[in-house]
């Protein structure tokens, strides 16, 4: 076991390292911050003395090296916008997304997956078709639509709700739900047809046939094995909640790593980018090794195995 | 007793009413597209970062309702010669810790920004100037590196910064918690939030208008719009012309529009591709419906020009023929530099109106052009208008202001040969140009530059299009009036219930 997640790890790396090096030789390649920063009036001498002082008229394995070199000490460098280190700057948005990501999570779980049995057990019936209705709304509409209604609907015109901000848990409801409806609708179909999958299998037959009844066998038996491809599932989803949602922030005026990420790119903060991208590589990693960790301790027919 | 009780009741009375109308609005709330990305004012210097820290640091000299250029932390100031300008400086000024404001600071913040290890994306702009030199505690000497007629111009732009506090803190940490001599403090910084300020009880102008005020960064403009209609933002920046009427007419919500010193123009590229013709040059002004443009797209909110200038801007002349929309014209033109169809590149990135540059395409195609739009981010964007005249597409469409107000700043860096913006050459217009930016005599200056605009209605290297608006939001209490170059001093502004 603790040899597997050894294992893991060191392929974590591996990726993540890739990961950096292709993001900072494309973020290099398509022009450097220093044209965004002065103003328009600059003379071709001065935007080359600000290049120069930045350290962008170095050849680029010169600067990867020197990337590198800074990253083997943990120094990440400092925001060329902002002159302020970038991990900072990353560390100060993450609280924000992982509010959000909660947020999102306790909808999409807390709604999907009982929507998800509802509709397997509950097949062809008006629940399983109203829901079914439900779930391809939210996994068909739109985040900037469904963000901007939310906004008009319960700020503007019912007024319940505050339209933009981050400060209290009333500001979180409209950004949750709008992000949350996506994985929602993932979670209500997969754990449908996982149900369905196992309601089909002989041990279900079994179980009807000494007497429990269909509830009884749905939660006593069914749940545990249809949960492995949820379980797979939800790692997925939590690296993408965690990884940002850009719209919906941006719609909200959330400050999490999504909105960073997006006007870090456009503002070629190249160190702020490389923080962002290895802080979302990690947790994908992260929470893959801890699906298959999960899958162990549900299913002990699992074995983790090199 | 009974009396006794009444009268008490009565002042009891009269004195909530009195508080009632005495009531002032005590925060301000401006919702912004952006945080400020520094607030040290010698560093960054785009609109958000500027709407924040300038209501926190005073300038040396700045700009009145009007446009004309008045003291602030300057009393006065007159030229001993031609690269020498001696300024007076105010000694009732203190800075927000107490301490006071003296020539000493207004020379530091001089040399800060020229100093190249701060390495100041802003330096381009004051990179004229030699030295600053304490006379005495009130008395600053500036030294340009020639005569520089644009340095007030560019000066209005200057923030004073407190030479011992700097030095002491050192700049990340001014960075942080910076410290002025302007109306406003700072409370709070919250990084890609909200900036919060609060009103700095010794201000040397008196009393600011509001006792808080908060930026806040929110980059969707619906929501802005959803803030200010709810009351939760009294003052939004950058509305769309398509969502002006709303707030217009809305409940509570009034409209602020103010003509700026910004021009919309098209630029042309002289240097390379089928353009390199001034006949198609002229054909593509031709074609150009620019009342068109201000109607339909900017809902009114601008003013078609005839030169890449506007009113507000000095050297702007209106004694220049602008091209009237013509298409027969232009197919003409077109058909005698045997053209048609000439494939046009416009570049452009999503910092640009897409329906804007959509409109200009069409307009172009409708004469015989056939153009095609090259979208891309705006890094990319300028790496190609910037770069070398052969990869520069044929077209792009761009908004300037220098926030100078000053011909120098827009058709020097735009038309003359050697700067990045120009695919354009044509040696008697840089003579022009260049005389233009080294004499101090006014009447001269203003002569130079109607000969240069008359040399660039000619060859078309570029298109002025239209005087931009700025378009603002506001709760209907507010009173301000917005200026031409975009600035947003809280202390201008004021509640009237």
């Amino acid at each position: 076991m603790l040899q597997y997640v050894a294992q893991r790890l060191l392929q974590a790396i591996i990726a993540i390292f890739g990961v950096l090096t292709i993001v900072f030789v494309v973020m290099h390649l398509s022009g450097d911050p220093t044209l965004l920063l002065v103003p328009q009036d600059a003379s071709a001498e001065m935007i080359a003395q600000l290049r120069s002082q930045l350290g962008f008229d170095r050849p680029i394995g010169v600067q990867y090296l020197d990337y590198l070199g800074g990253l083997a000490h943990l120094d990440f460098g400092d925001s060329i916008v902002q002159r302020v280190p970038a991990l900072d700057i990353v560390l100060s948005r993450l609280p924000y997304t992982i509010q959000l990501a909660a947020g999102a999570l306790v909808v999409a779980i807390g709604l999907g997956i009982p929507a998800g049995i509802l509709m397997a057990t509950n097949r062809g019936g008006m629940i399983a078709r109203i829901l079914s209705a439900v779930v391809v709304t939210g996994q068909s509409v739109p985040t900037f639509l469904s963000g901007i209604l939310l906004i008009f609907i319960f700020g503007v015109t019912l007024r319940w709700l505050p339209t933009s901000g981050s400060g209290s848990l009333a500001a979180m409801i409209m950004p949750s739900i709008a992000l949350g409806a996506l994985s929602m609708s993932t979670f209500a179909r997969m754990t449908r047809i996982s149900i369905i999958d196992e309601l089909g299998k002989d041990y279900v037959r079994a179980g009807r046939a000494r007497g429990l009844s269909m509830a009884q066998v749905v939660v006593r038996h069914v749940l545990r094995n249809a949960s492995i491809p949820v379980i797979t599932i939800a790692a997925l989803e939590i690296g993408n909640l965690l990884a940002g949602a850009v719209i919906i922030e941006t719609v909200f005026a959330w400050p999490g790593i999504g909105q960073l990420a997006i006007q870090s790119i456009q503002s070629r903060d190249f160190l702020v980018v490389q923080v962002i991208v290895l802080l979302i590589s990690f947790v994908y990693v992260l929470t893959s090794v801890l699906a298959d960790l999960v899958y162990v301790a549900v299913d002990p027919r699992i074995r983790l195995v090199r | 007793m009974k009396a006794a009780l009444a009268l008490i009741a009565a002042s009891a009375l009269a004195l909530v009413a009195s508080a009632a109308s005495a009531q002032t609005k005590d925060t301000l709330t401006i919702d912004l597209p952006n945080d400020a990305a520094t607030l040290d004012p010698h560093l960054q210097w785009n609109t958000d970062s500027y709407s924040i820290y300038r209501n926190i640091f005073d300038n040396l000299i700045t700009r009145d309702v009007s446009g004309t250029i008045v003291p602030q932390i300057a009393t006065s100031w007159k030229y001993l010669d031609d690269t020498t300008i001696e300024f007076k400086i105010r000694d009732d000024v203190t800075f927000q810790d107490g301490s006071k404001l003296t020539a000493e600071d207004v020379a530091f913040s001089i040399k800060r920004i020229i100093d190249p290890a701060l390495k100041s994306p802003q330096l381009s702009q004051f990179d004229q100037i030699k030295s600053a030199e304490v006379v005495d505690p009130v008395t600053v000497k500036v030294t340009t590196k020639s005569a520089y007629p644009a340095l007030l111009a560019q000066l209005v732009k200057l923030s004073i910064v407190p030479k011992a506090y700097v030095e002491k803190v050192g700049n990340q940490e001014f960075n942080q918690k910076p410290m002025g001599s302007g109306p406003y403090k700072l409370t709070e910084w919250k990084k890609g939030i909200e900036t919060d300020l609060e009103a700095y009880g010794s201000y040397w102008r008196g009393k600011p208008p509001f006792q808080k005020v908060v930026f806040r960064a929110v980059p969707d403009v619906s929501t802005r719009i959803a803030d200010l209609k709810t009351g939760k933002a009294d003052l939004i920046r950058d509305v769309p012309p398509d969502q002006a009427a709303s707030i217009k007419d809305g409940d509570g919500t009034q409209l602020l529009s103010g003509a700026t010193e910004r021009v919309g123009y098209l630029y042309i590229n002289a240097e390379a591709g089928p353009t390199k013709d001034v006949r198609v040059r002229q054909a593509i002004a031709y074609a150009i419906d620019k009342q068109g443009l201000v109607d339909a797209l900017l809902e009114g909110y601008g003013a078609a020009v005839n030169v890449v200038g506007a009113e507000p801007v000095f050297g702007y002349t209106d004694k220049v023929a602008g091209y009237d929309y013509d298409p027969e014209k232009a197919k003409a033109l077109l058909k005698e530099a045997g053209a048609e169809g000439a494939k046009l590149e416009f570049l452009t990135s999503p910092s640009y109106s897409r329906a804007l540059v959509e409109a200009m395409q069409q307009m172009l195609n409708d004469v015989g052009f056939s153009v095609d739009i090259a979208s891309s981010d705006q890094a990319t964007f300028l790496k190609r208008r910037q770069g070398d005249a052969a990869n520069a597409g044929s077209l792009a469409f761009g908004a300037w202001s220098c926030a100078c107000q000053d011909a120098d700043g827009i058709i020097f860096p735009l038309f003359r040969s050697g700067s990045i913006w120009a695919k354009y050459k044509n040696d008697k217009y840089d003579a022009l140009v260049d005389e233009a930016r080294s004499i101090l005599d006014e009447t001269k200056r203003k002569e130079l530059y109607a000969q240069a605009y008359e040399i660039l209605r000619q060859d078309v290297p570029g298109l002025g299009l239209y005087q931009s608006y700025a378009l603002y939001g506001a709760a209907k209490h507010l009173k301000w009036e917005p200026t031409a170059n975009e600035a947003l001093f809280v202390m201008d502004m004021s509640w009237q219930q």
